[in-house]
């Protein structure tokens, strides 16, 4: 069974406990404790008696007030391998010196133009084939 | 607690508003929620609306009916070790069939009417707490 919370002191109530108040606009209210009920029924404000939950979340009283603080999410950053390389591989991409980048990236490209300049002879033939 | 003299609102369509018990329909002093008492009109509505809409209005000042309580004011025990109690002393009128005597009720109902099997109530209430 679930745990209800009173209407006017905010305490939980137990199974087996309190007592519920169904008034004429068929709003209910339950009831911890016959002192709640009854000072519910002399109509005081819950806001100025020191004991409720309310009064106490209001005044900063007690650890309810620590609980309740925000906590920001950070995102967390680490490091993991992708597909077929390492991290290590990774990282040590990462450390080359510009100039030997630069220097290596040339001869890809050179040889990737050669191997394009191949592969092109043959296609500039296929339609004289035919 | 419902006893003799005891005044009670009707919230059915019945025509009563205001009525008093006259009778415990129990072996017992009291009568609680679901329980059947003899009542006595008090107060009913004008009998200028009886005339044009025959349908409602069948009780009027002074006449003696059959009564089911559905709200008391005196807590009740419920079997989940809650009491619960209303706010007012509200019954319905019956007929000598025991079904209700209005075609409408005008406000909730206490469950324990259907464990006491007067599920024509139940089914006419809008609310059932």
């Amino acid at each position: 069974m679930k745990l209800e919370i009173c209407s006017f002191s905010g305490g939980k109530i137990y199974p087996g406990r309190g007592r519920v108040f169904v008034r004429g606009d068929s709003r209910t209210f339950r009831f911890l404790n016959s002192k709640s009920e009854s000072l519910f029924h002399q109509s005081k404000n819950p806001r100025k008696i020191s004991w409720t939950v309310v009064y106490r979340s209001l005044h900063r009283k007690g650890i309810s007030e620590e609980v309740s603080k925000k906590r920001t999410r950070r995102t967390v950053k680490y490091n993991r391998a992708i597909i077929g390389l390492s991290w290590d591989n990774i990282q040590n991409r990462k450390n080359e010196k510009p100039e030997v980048r630069a220097a290596s990236r040339k001869t890809a490209i050179e040889k990737a133009k050669s191997v394009k300049a191949k592969s092109q002879k043959p296609k500039a033939k296929a339609p004289v084939k035919k | 607690m419902i006893q003799m003299k005891t005044r009670l609102h009707v919230i059915d369509n019945s025509g009563a508003i205001v009525v008093e018990c006259i009778k415990v329909l129990r072996n017992a002093k009291w009568a609680s929620i679901g329980d059947e008492i003899v009542v006595a009109v008090k107060v009913a509505k004008p009998l200028s609306n009886a005339l044009s809409a025959t349908n409602t209005n069948k009780a009027k000042k002074g006449d003696v009916h059959r009564a089911l309580i559905v709200r008391t004011k005196k807590e009740i025990p419920r079997a989940d070790g809650r009491y619960i109690r209303f706010d007012d002393n509200a019954c319905i009128l019956l007929n000598n069939q025991k079904q209700p005597l209005g075609s409408r009720i005008l406000g909730i109902v206490a469950r324990e009417l259907k464990e006491k099997k007067w599920v024509k109530a139940i089914s006419l209430a809008p609310k059932v707490i």
